[in-house]
């Protein structure tokens, strides 16, 4: 029996967009949290019209309204918490309009991250934000969360990289924005907002060109904390090169027997350093950055020699949250960012908290960026373990915090940390934020439950994380 | 609180009855729940260099200052990152910075009296934009000050940050109708090693072989712009060194090697399309060379002059400012002269046009129509009072401006905060 709700989507729209059957819905349940709902119909249109035809039967019907991209964040941002309409962008997903002098794309939000770079290199030219998750996440999630990835060290997140938005409003309205418009950045504010201000159904990106040169290394460190030190004393030298991640003795393992990439299996830790721009400057960047790791204990150094090389370096390091799969029964992946000078500090707690709560922990991260991503290893049966994992969670989050940094560097607030939210911002902070979302949804129409406490304000984070599906660091 | 009066803050015909300078952000918050509270309207000053390309206020009771808002709250040279009060001058900064050999890449004219928050709340994207992004783009954190009298903070000091939505870039570019902006946070960059700034001069016919020539460049300079009309740039002009042939201006910054790499195939690209000579500034001289032909985009000239930038592609924008140039070929629409800079890398076209004392209102507000259609979304920039009155400064209101106004509504319900300024009025 249809619920009236799915009954006037199928009217409208017709059994070839729309999903009403359980069977159908159970894939819209989740994302890569572990949370998971069932919304009451999903749809999967092929243009903007009809998403807006959608959404305005979703607000007559007083059914909440959730996009989807590829569903691989982290946070629970596209679990539809209170049922309603899933808006999955599967089937929009062209490049719409590409402009290679101008160094612009017109694309549609359904498009892979991966696929738009890949269908431009040939113009020299490329797509910089690239998560980790670009091979399957989508150009529309990644302007929900303002996607990093390890290139942001450079090159800025998707909010650089956007210069103009199409969306439609909670009254199924549809709108053009530009960051060279007159008139306050709507883009800017959509950009990060979870899906919770409008639906994104078309994006404008600036592409960059090719550099003439990209070299990546690879050295071998004793322990992290070292490799970490190696990075804050980069930064501080004044270097800042396209990428400088960090992995430790636990990851490169796993990571390697999965992949055979050539990353140093027996180090404590490994520093991946990529340097873009000039042949000159590459090979100087290279040189300063190799003295710099090796004062700080490099046990080696060494460089891809080619394009193959460096790309098996990096599809290994952007597998790493997959390859633990093979070693971990289940895993709980934590993002957080600090100033860079902190870096090792904060390695050293949170060894120190993985410790105390008897966790293995392994670390994956964007050092350059402060852009941390410790792994808490468990098992989702015993329920001991997921009470640690919980608590140890909160405490790295709150020792970031303490060290002037903050809860979320990439994967975005979504339904994980919505409470812990209160613990960055005071009331009156977030106040600000919540006038905004007034007037673009007074309702609360577009994903409940997401970014913002609840209300009752705790500060404690609330709900257990548990097994991860995606490989998406 | 010092209060005093001063009529060198008019705006279009009003001047406020008074100004007030909070002393740090809390009475900054203050003074505006005061002023909200008695309805009385506020208009926020920093260095005043951009105060120009926004209408007059409909309404104008206080000026706010924020010269005293100029600590350095938060400075960590190896985090690349820095917090300062929003009435720190850029000059200042950029001293504090270049002392740790960092500097922050944001482009503005008038350096020494521009202000952070002014600067950031004009939204101002200079020319360096195409390699290091506009100010929406550095900016990491802000606090602001509502008009409920609370401090709101956004962002923080760290480069990634996606805790919370994205409020810095509401502020930006909100010309002080929505909060003021009391301080912010920026992600810094190492200071380029070299720095070289190329000016070349070439004949009017040679245009489109000097473009092509340029434009096949591997190594891009950072800013690169045409400038016609405008006086060339010279160490010490001379009267009979006054040469209004259009230029070539282009910036070079990195490593010693890049750049000089860099300059020496810009100056064969130039050499191969007939430019005769390509003069070269390097170290300070390439710096303030540079800031000359920034400080020329709000400069006022003649008798009456007002100046529109015009956002677009890059790939017309020479296009777009010889159509602004052609508008006044013929003299037409009673402007005696227009000066155009077309921004190849970011697509900007900047005209400056002077017009005699004795125009009247609708002429002045038919060529400030027919530049902004040759130039495409264009708003003003700089302007006399004299023209600032007739040229709108925003021309088209945007699609969004429900929106917009809606965001007005809910950050400043009483309408005290630099009343008719913005866009539609807003």
């Amino acid at each position: 029996m249809l619920s009236s709700f799915a009954s006037r989507l199928l009217d409208a729209l017709g059994p070839d967009v729309v999903r009403a059957a359980p069977e159908d819905l159970a894939v819209y349940a989740f994302d890569a949290y572990s949370e998971d709902k069932l919304p009451s119909a999903a749809i999967v249109p092929h243009d903007v019209r009809e998403v807006a035809i959608a959404v305005r039967i979703a607000r007559e019907c007083g059914e909440p309204i959730v996009p989807r991209g590829a569903g691989t964040g982290l946070c629970g941002g596209a679990v539809p918490s209170r049922g309603g309409l899933v808006v999955s962008f599967a089937r929009m997903n062209r490049i719409v309009e590409l402009d290679v002098r101008n160094r612009r794309a017109r694309v549609q939000p359904g498009l892979i991250n991966l696929d738009l770079s890949a269908a431009i290199a040939g113009a020299g030219i490329f797509y910089a934000p690239d998560p980790s998750s670009q091979k399957i996440s989508t150009i529309g999630g990644n302007v929900g969360t303002n996607a990093g990835g390890p290139h942001c060290l450079s090159y800025g997140t998707t909010t650089n990289h956007v210069l103009g938005l199409e969306y439609v409003d909670a009254d199924g309205g549809l709108h053009h924005t530009s960051i060279d418009d007159a008139g306050y950045d709507l883009t800017g504010v959509l950009v990060g907002s979870e899906g919770t201000l409008g639906i994104v159904t078309e994006v404008d990106v600036r592409l960059m060109k090719l550099p003439e040169a990209v070299r990546v290394c690879v050295a071998a460190f004793a322990d992290v904390e070292s490799a970490s030190e190696a990075v804050s004393a980069i930064i501080g030298a004044g270097i800042v090169p396209t990428a400088l991640e960090i992995m430790d003795a636990l990851i490169t393992r796993a990571v390697e027997a999965h992949y055979h990439a050539g990353y140093p299996e027996n180090a404590g830790a490994v520093l991946l350093a990529e340097i873009a721009g000039s042949h000159d400057d590459v090979a100087a960047g290279e040189a300063a950055i190799a003295a710099i790791a090796r004062e700080h204990g490099a046990l080696s150094w060494r460089a891809a020699r080619d394009q193959r090389e460096r790309d098996a370096l990096w599809a290994a390091r952007k597998g790493a949250a997959g390859a633990i799969g093979r070693i971990a029964p289940n895993y709980y992946i934590q993002d957080a960012c600090v100033p860079r000078t902190r870096l090792p500090e904060v390695m050293h707690a949170i060894d120190a908290i993985a410790r105390d709560h008897q966790l293995p922990v392994g670390n994956v991260f964007h050092a350059g960026d402060g852009n941390l991503h410790p792994l808490l290893i468990f098992d989702r049966r015993e329920r001991r373990q997921v009470e640690a994992v919980v608590s140890a969670g909160t405490e790295i989050l709150r020792t970031c915090i303490a060290m002037g940094g903050t809860i979320s560097g990439e994967h975005g607030i979504g339904y994980e940390k919505r409470e812990t939210l209160s613990l960055v911002f005071s009331p009156d902070d977030l106040a600000a934020m919540g006038r905004v979302r007034d007037v673009f949804d007074p309702m609360r129409a577009f994903n409940p439950d997401k970014i913002f406490p609840s209300g009752a304000m705790c500060g404690e984070v609330g709900t257990p994380p548990s097994a991860r599906r995606t490989a998406t660091a | 609180m010092i209060a005093k009066r001063n009529d060198a803050l008019r705006l279009g015909t009003l001047s406020p009855a008074r100004v007030l300078e909070p002393a740090d952000a809390a009475e900054m918050a203050a003074a505006l729940a005061a002023s909200a509270a008695a309805g009385e309207s506020v208009v926020l000053h920093g260095g005043g260099t951009l105060q120009r390309s926004a209408n007059p206020p409909a309404r104008y009771d206080s000026a706010l200052l924020t010269t005293r808002l100029v600590a350095v709250h938060e400075y960590e040279p190896r985090d690349l990152t820095i917090g300062t009060g929003a009435g720190m001058t850029l000059a200042t900064l950029q001293r504090t910075l270049a002392a740790q050999r960092q500097f922050l890449p944001l482009d503005a004219p008038l350096p020494a009296r521009a202000t952070i928050g002014g600067t950031l709340a004009a939204g101002w994207a200079g020319p360096r934009r195409a390699t290091y992004g506009r100010a929406r783009d550095l900016l990491i954190g802000a606090t602001v000050a509502l008009t409920d009298g609370t401090l709101a903070v956004c962002g923080g000091m760290v480069v990634k940050n996606v805790t919370g939505y994205d409020l810095g870039k509401l502020y930006v570019g909100s010309h002080g109708t929505l909060g003021a902006i009391v301080r912010a946070n920026f992600k810094v960059l190492p200071a380029p090693a070299a720095r070289q700034l190329a000016v070349a001069t070439f004949e009017d016919d040679n245009r489109e072989r000097v473009l092509a020539h340029v434009g096949a460049m591997t190594v891009p300079p950072v800013a690169l712009l045409i400038r016609d009309g405008f006086l060339a740039l010279r160490d010490a002009p001379r009267p009979e060194d006054i040469d209004f042939r259009p230029q070539i201006v282009a910036l070079f910054e990195g490593s010693e090697t890049t750049v000089d790499r860099a300059v020496r195939e810009y100056r064969s690209a130039l050499g191969a399309a007939g430019v005769a000579e390509t003069r070269i500034l390097t170290a300070a001289a390439a710096g303030s060379g540079f800031q000359e032909v920034l400080d020329e985009y709000v400069a006022l000239a003649g008798a009456v002059s007002f100046t529109l930038l015009g956002r677009g592609k890059p790939a017309d924008a020479t296009l777009r400012a010889e159509r602004a140039r052609a508008t006044f070929a013929s003299g037409g629409a009673g402007a005696t002269s227009i000066e155009t800079i077309a921004d190849l890398l970011t697509g900007d076209v900047v005209a400056r046009v002077r017009a005699p004392a004795t125009l009247d209102a609708q002429t002045l507000a038919g060529a400030g129509a027919a530049v902004r259609s040759a130039l495409g979304r264009a708003q003003l920039i700089a302007a006399h009072d004299a023209a600032i009155t007739h040229v709108d400064a925003w021309g088209e209101t945007p699609s969004t401006i429900a929106t917009m106004r809606a965001l007005k509504e809910r950050f400043d319900p009483r309408n005290v905060l630099a009343p008719g300024r913005f866009v539609g009025a807003i």
